[in-house]
């Protein structure tokens, strides 16, 4: 009997289009995911560059699973409705009296939906097996084919997930007979996943618990692979280790379990399982309609058939639907749902080392938002399609498609419904949002923010999606299709740019975005560009509206060739019209925004920005070496004008020619177009480059060397126009620098950095950078290649109502014209770097040991300015103290909008500042609170004031050592000053994680930090951990010392400049002969360990103390560029460890390494921490204690880079 | 009040001439659509009903054109068709005033009035608000004609109604579609030629999409005035006796005989008797003669 049902229901797919539908787009899908990422559109778009493999076992994994998010949408229809069809085509009433058991019946019906989830899901592994190797992707970016990475993702993840969400689908439709309730299932397991990895994940504490709890299992397989580098990804097979198995058969049970309840509780009968929470008395019904003949008078009523009454029946059908949703089980889930997900979301995001942010009001919207207008989407394609489809289901359409009623009334209504479901959604978002605000003790509620941004900016995107969503539903008979389709379309619409299909204007619903600031609003966003692409597409939108309502079924369906012929008969008259003027304004507002971005303006695709690159390295890197006169002396006037947002500048040059040739061409890079340029000497224009903005002069008499050249300049922004704002000035909280201004020479920083795009388009390889051992390379800082330190002054204008500043020390402020205008002087030589703010600030000063600190700040934001004027003293306390004095007699934070970025830069005696980071982060001082960052970022940039402004090092690898590790490293001294070690470790933690996960996502190359290419992970993370390490290791005052000591050499130096090796050759020169491996291990390589605790025992001893013996292992290894393990220098260079248990041996580098032992108490408290010698990987060591230690650990402050922090510690068996 | 139905056609997509080439007139008065299972009238009444296209010719009710003015027709329509469904969880109270709200009747205080009256004139009035999901048959088919009264129709069509009710329900049903069809036409289906007799003064037998024969139930029985006669027969003679006549109908005795009526002009043989034409054999006539 199995067989028979089974192979029924087989046979009943194969037969069905939707089947082979369904294969096709799953095939065409992950063969066109699988071709654009070997780099397939290459000849149409940007080459896709990476050192990653994407056919790797990773690679592919993540891949197939990327795409099964989107089969879990097809459960609902093929394994939920396996066994609801019957109720629905009400054979059960026959069926059921047949003698089959249950058994039969229900594993027949599972496993043959499952079988046939399982042949679309293998047309993804096709799909991916035949993109990968079209002719035309790039055999540089596949590896050879594996066969056990795809049966291992299959038979680990896939089919496994296919089991689980399956019977969880099949018994919530089994049971409630309703198709709907399993996509609301599987949104709702989609937000605990959800939950999973964005809560419990991203905690080290609960990343164990996350990796268990994650129904899809990818948790557990993060667990492991989280830290691994590029080679092991591009290289090494998924682990399915101790977790991932746990996790696996944690959910099979639970799939197990669930099939067996469908089991117990199913039974052959005719009635769905309904819950009742009233209990009815039983009634006994008797037939009473045994009256005759009456008399059929019914009385007058009125029929109104007007526009007016039409409009109102639409509202009143509309409320009919909306309730009837509302009031629907599944609904109510996902709101509750919805609403729990929304605070724990809140409750995660924008924590920064430990440290929440204040629930302002755009941090709540931008979280909340996101993850959940996705379900907001899903739920309006689902929703549209019940609704459109909801009478023929309940087979009451023939009763109302032959009532006078319109189609329009129909369809509008029902969209008004879905629109109203889509605002009960946003209310529940705003309501969470206020709560978790209330509940954090943040009462500064801005109720028109939340209205705007969700019922207006928001509400529009879906307005516009619903539109779409009514015709493909109106046009799909199958609802579950339309929803399929629509889903695919949502999500193939931002990867058309993949292809090359750049423009917003093809891509329904993209365009500009918004984003908010607390200092200056939606204003920093073009808004009224926004809204003229959302009038669009709503045009579009329209033109799909009543293109729905002429494909609208009335009475009986009919063949499509029969409903393309009802649709040409009801084109007319007004919905002719009104359909007619909704496309003229669709392709006519299309027309003019293609005009702005095609014709008006020269739109730069992708491919050929690349190509520009390329050319103007061809061009003009000959000139790369050529001598320039140098930028000795800069002064300008800056206007600023807020409100009209533009900005006018000018201002002159002095420079000199500081080199021994005689230089007679000038290579000058200007704004753009408005620029003039005027040099005090004749001289002549020989290339004029306007698609580089690059002029080379030649002047009519050379400069000799130590000659001097004037050049004045003005410099404006071109005039804003209605698509285009074309200065960087806002309405309150412009930001700009010095790039607006002319500047000399090769810029290096366009070239293409990808070494294998490079080589397609002929260019050498790219080193980036040259080594700091390349003694000609030292002639420009990495901050400008065209001055070295410069004198500098600067009068500021802007609006009335607003101060502007410029480095420099305030020399006058007037006002004139309406117009405020500030005279900036600097005092000493600085770096030709400066940045211009403006905005209506409110000023914090205090004197402070006859330095002035200063911190502008927007109104309201005063929740840490005591923190950050403590962090600017210590800063500047430590800094003075250990290295040099400050040169400046003034500090400034300046704060700038979240629009201009997150971060803080400092220029001389400056210190923009965004509002985002430091402002408004909820600091808790509490031992178990994060860390106080508004204070250690403004120590941080306090301490670029010396390491940047007074040592600047050489543009050579290496360079950001100098300023931002050194920076990092003077900022964690004063953070453990003013904190404790306690909030250290936590820094260093999050440090550390941050570091190797960072180095994961690596495209180009990872260098040792003396030789780092400068990423943000190297010359952060890694320098804060390796600088504060090599404090503990040669002592914090001596490494000052040596630090000191550089430092008096190389400030305020010409050039040549310092470089990575000069600082490090200060450092070995005061650290112990003993230690000379750490400056190899840690600035010369890439050096990690495992260390790890095996065992610990303990002992009383006769006189009172305690003897703990200590088992672990000590190994190191080293990552070449692409994170590829070695163990030593030379063969014969590496220790190897094996025991008989053990199938692979444990290798190291060579080892003479100092280590931490530390032993610990009850409350954490360290009764023993020493630094041991240690030569061999296994090792046991005893140490006698005066007190009963609770833990011990090797490295125990996980001072060293190690993969896994958590083995290092172990508490005593006792 | 006159419905004029002109050379309509309607072939589905699968091949089957649902309606072919058909012509009929249909005046005031209850009209009895007569015909086997699968003879076309149910798509020949959606098509009325606006709720199917034919693929040619016309349909005009009065003035309208039914087949452009759809919306005009729908005002005056009552339509109830063969089996329906109801959305779950809502009172015939709510779902009358839903149909209502569709039907045109803007104000609440007339929908209440209207919708109280329909509820008494189907006798479910004390049910009204329980879900309609839940109803019998027989009350679910008297929801359907509350529905249908409540624009107060000129055109009634009503799909094989009386199929599955039980001996009340099916004369309530009857009556009550008597007395609404007093002003107004009504189209009523059934393969019962009972119901016709019994409610219809006119008739129109339809078979494979056509029209055999339009008439008057009275008038038909009356063309048949000494054509039928009847004979008690044992079961073998059956085979003899069909090869011979025209046999209309047979059916069993309670002692196993058969009872069988055949068409002849003259009496088959002196055994048969005269009987008196009952509406049955109108009908079998006229699918017989359309088989021959």
């Amino acid at each position: 009997m199995f067989l028979t049902i089974f192979k029924h229901e087989i046979n009943y797919w194969l037969k069905k289009p939707a089947f082979y539908i369904y294969i096709i787009l799953f095939f065409t899908l992950s063969l066109f995911t699988a071709a654009s990422s070997a780099g397939i559109f290459d000849f149409l778009t940007i080459t896709t560059g990476s050192s990653n493999i994407v056919n790797s076992p990773s690679g592919v994994t993540g891949l197939i699973n990327g795409l099964t998010v989107l089969i879990f949408f097809l459960f609902p229809s093929i394994i939920g409705a396996s066994i609801y069809r019957d109720y629905k085509s009400e054979i059960h009433t026959i069926l059921y009296s047949y003698p089959f058991s249950k058994a039969n019946y229900l594993f027949a019906k599972f496993f043959s939906a499952v079988i046939i989830v399982v042949c679309i899901l293998l047309t993804i592994s096709i799909g991916l097996l035949i993109g990968f190797r079209l002719p035309g992707t790039n055999p540089d970016l596949v590896g050879p084919f594996s066969f056990i990475t795809y049966v291992q993702s299959y038979f680990v993840y896939i089919i496994p997930n296919v089991l689980l969400f399956g019977a969880i689908v099949f018994a919530v439709v089994t049971f409630s007979r309703n198709v709907t309730a399993g996509f609301i299932t599987i949104i709702l397991l989609m937000l605990i996943q959800g939950i999973v990895s964005g809560v419990l994940a991203s905690n080290e504490d609960t990343r164990y618990l996350a990796g268990l709890l994650d129904p899809y299992g990818a948790e557990a397989l993060n667990y492991y692979t989280r830290y691994w580098t590029v080679a092991e990804q591009n290289e090494q097979l998924l682990p399915i280790k101790d977790l991932i198995i746990y996790n696996r058969l944690l959910w099979l049970s639970v799939a197990s379990l669930v099939f067996g309840l469908v089991y117990k509780y199913f039974k052959f009968s005719q009635n769905a399982l309904s819950f009742s929470f009233k209990k009815r008395q039983p009634e006994r019904a008797t037939k009473n309609n045994f009256g005759n003949i009456i008399r059929v008078t019914l009385p007058k009523v009125a029929h109104v058939y007007s526009l007016k009454q039409n409009l109102k029946v639409t509202w009143k059908l509309s409320n009919i639907d909306f309730k009837y949703i509302l009031k629907s089980l599944p609904f109510i889930a996902i709101v509750l749902v919805g609403f729990i997900f929304t605070l724990l979301n809140l409750w995660e995001v924008g924590q920064l080392f430990g440290t929440k942010t204040l629930p302002v009001t755009w941090r709540v919207l931008a979280n909340s938002t996101g993850f959940l207008g996705f379900f907001i989407y899903i739920i309006t394609f689902l929703y549209s399609g019940t609704l459109i489809h909801r009478g023929k289901i309940s087979k009451i359409n023939h009763l109302t498609d032959s009532t006078p009623i319109h189609n329009w009334v129909l369809l509008v209504s029902k969209f008004i419904a879905i629109i109203k479901i889509q605002l009960a959604l946003l209310t529940m978002l705003m309501v969470a949002g206020i709560c978790f605000q209330t509940f954090n003790g943040f009462y500064d509620f801005e109720i028109w923010h939340y209205l705007y941004e969700l019922f207006v900016l928001n509400l529009v995107s879906f307005i516009i999606w619903t539109l779409l969503s009514f015709f493909v539903q109106t046009l799909v008979k199958n609802q579950y299709l339309g929803l399929f389709i629509l889903l695919l379309i949502f999500i193939g619409i931002p990867l058309l740019s993949l292809a090359g299909i750049e423009q917003s204007i093809y891509k329904y619903n993209q365009g500009p975005g918004y984003s908010y600031s607390d200092m200056n609003g939606y204003q920093g966003s073009a808004l009224h560009v926004f809204f003229t692409y959302k009038l669009y597409w709503l045009c579009i939108g329209i033109v799909f509206l009543i293109s729905a309502s002429l494909f609208w079924v009335r009475g009986i369906p009919n063949s499509f060739k029969e409903r393309l012929k009802i649709a040409k008969f009801r084109f007319k008259g007004v919905t002719a019209v009104v359909f007619i003027i909704f496309l003229i304004g669709f392709l006519s507002l299309g027309a003019t925004i293609y005009y702005e971005n095609n014709i008006v303006n020269t739109r730069i695709s992708a491919k050929e920005s690349e190509q520009l690159s390329v050319d103007w390295e061809k061009t003009y890197k000959t000139f790369e070496n050529a001598a320039q006169p140098r930028i000795v002396a800069v002064n300008v006037n800056m206007d600023i004008y807020p409100n009209e947002r533009n900005y006018r500048a000018d201002g002159t040059y002095v420079m000199v020619n500081k080199t021994d040739q005689i230089i007679d061409s000038l290579f000058v890079n200007y704004n753009h177009e408005t620029s003039t340029l005027n040099f005090d000497k004749t001289n002549e224009l020989v290339t004029k480059d306007t698609v580089y903005n690059f002029h080379i002069y030649k002047l009519k008499n050379a400069l000799m060397p130590g000659d001097t050249l004037g050049l004045t300049f003005e410099v404006k922004n071109r005039e804003n126009t209605f698509f285009r704002r074309r200065s960087p000035v806002i309405k309150n909280g412009t930001f700009i620098n010095n790039q607006l201004f002319p500047s000399f020479g090769y810029n290096g920083g366009r070239e293409l950095r990808d070494n294998k795009t490079r080589e397609k388009y002929e260019l050498p390889p790219n080193e980036l950078r040259p080594h700091p051992s390349d003694s000609s390379a030292l002639g420009n800082t990495y901050i400008s290649k065209d001055a070295d330190w410069i004198d500098f002054e600067a009068t500021v204008s802007t609006s009335e109502d607003q101060i502007a500043i410029a480095p420099g020390y305030l020399q006058k402020e007037w006002v004139k014209d309406g117009r405020r205008y500030f005279h900036y002087k600097m005092d000493s030589k600085i770096l030709n770097f400066y940045a211009f703010n403006s905005a209506r600030y409110e000023v914090k000063k205090e004197l402070w040991n006859d330095v002035n600190l200063e911190i502008y700040y927007h109104k309201g934001h005063d929740y840490n300015l005591d923190r950050m004027m403590a962090g600017m003293k210590s800063s500047l306390a430590y800094n003075a103290n250990e290295f040099s004095s400050y040169q400046h007699k003034q500090a400034r934070i300046i704060e700038f909008p979240r629009t201009a970025g997150s971060f803080a830069q400092s220029f001389p005696n400056t210190i923009p500042f965004s509002e985002t980071i430091g402002f408004i982060a909820d600091v808790n001082d509490n031992e178990d609170g994060g860390v106080d960052y508004p204070f250690a970022v403004t120590a941080h940039e306090i301490a670029h004031q010396w390491w940047a402004h007074q040592v600047i090092g050489a543009d050579v690898l290496g360079a950001t050592m100098l300023s931002e590790s050194m920076s990092e490293y003077a900022s964690l001294k004063v953070l453990e000053q003013k904190h404790g070690k306690h909030k250290m470790r936590k820094f260093l933690k999050d440090a550390l994680d941050s570091y190797l996960r960072s180095r994961t996502f690596e495209t180009k190359r990872e260098n040792p930090l003396m030789y780092n290419d400068g990423q943000g992970y190297i010359r952060y993370q890694k320098g804060s951990l390796i600088f504060y390490a090599l404090s503990d290791y040669i002592g914090e005052e001596n490494l000052n010392n040596a630090l000191s000591k550089y430092v008096e050499k190389v400030k305020f130096q010409e050039p040549p400049y310092t470089t990575s090796i000069d600082m490090v050759n200060y450092i070995k020169a005061a650290t112990p002969d003993s230690l000379q491996y750490i400056i190899k291990d840690m600035f010369e390589t890439v050096t990690l360990y495992k260390n790890r605790v095996v065992s610990t025992n303990s002992k009383k001893l006769d006189n009172g103390t305690y003897e703990v013996e200590i088992e672990f292992e000590v190994s190191k290894y080293r990552n070449n560029d692409l994170g590829k393990r070695y163990y030593g220098d030379v063969a014969g260079d590496t220790l190897s460890y094996k025991t008989a248990s053990m199938k692979r041996p444990i290798l190291s580098v060579k080892l003479n390494d100092y280590i931490d032992i530390g032993a610990f108490d009850d409350d954490d408290n360290e009764i023993y921490l020493k630094k041991h010698r240690i030569t061999k990987i296994h090792n046991t060591i005893k140490i006698i204690l005066d007190k009963a230690p609770k833990e011990v650990g090797i490295d125990p402050y996980n001072k060293l880079i190690d993969t896994n922090s958590s083995d290092n510690r172990k508490e005593l068996s006792n | 009040m006159k419905l004029l139905i002109k050379n309509l056609t309607k072939t589905y997509t699968n091949g089957v001439k649902a309606i072919d080439n058909l012509n009929l007139e249909i005046g005031t008065g209850m009209f009895g659509l007569l015909g086997p299972n699968g003879a076309g009238k149910s798509s020949l009444m959606r098509t009325i009903a606006t709720l199917q296209s034919p693929d040619s010719g016309s349909i005009t009710f009065n003035d309208i054109n039914v087949l452009e003015h759809k919306i005009e027709l729908r005002k005056v329509l009552g339509y109830l068709p063969q089996s329906f469904g109801v959305y779950p969880k809502m009172s015939a109270q709510d779902l009358l005033d839903y149909f209502a709200t569709l039907k045109g009747i803007a104000s609440k205080s007339d929908r209440k009035k209207i919708i109280t009256k329909v509820l008494e004139i189907t006798n479910l009035y004390d049910v009204r608000k329980k879900n309609v999901a839940g109803y019998s048959g027989g009350m679910k088919q008297r929801f359907g004609i509350a529905q249908l009264l409540l624009n107060n129709p000129k055109l009634i069509i009503v799909d094989e109604p009386t199929a599955g009710l039980d001996p009340a329900e099916r004369h309530r049903f009857l009556n009550v579609l008597r007395e609404v069809g007093t002003n107004c036409t009504v189209i009523f289906s059934t393969h019962i030629v009972e119901d016709v007799k019994e409610l219809c003064n006119e008739m129109a037998i339809l078979n494979g999409g056509r029209i055999l024969k339009q008439t008057t139930p009275t008038e038909a029985t009356k063309e048949l005035e000494n054509q039928i006669w009847t004979k008690i027969i044992k079961r073998d003679e059956l085979e003899t006796i069909e090869a011979s006549y025209n046999v209309l109908s047979s059916s069993y005795n309670q002692d196993n005989t058969l009872n069988v009526r055949v068409h002849e002009l003259e009496q088959p043989s002196d055994d048969f008797k005269l009987a008196s034409p009952q509406l049955d054999d109108v009908y079998f006539i006229a699918l017989k003669s359309d088989q021959a």
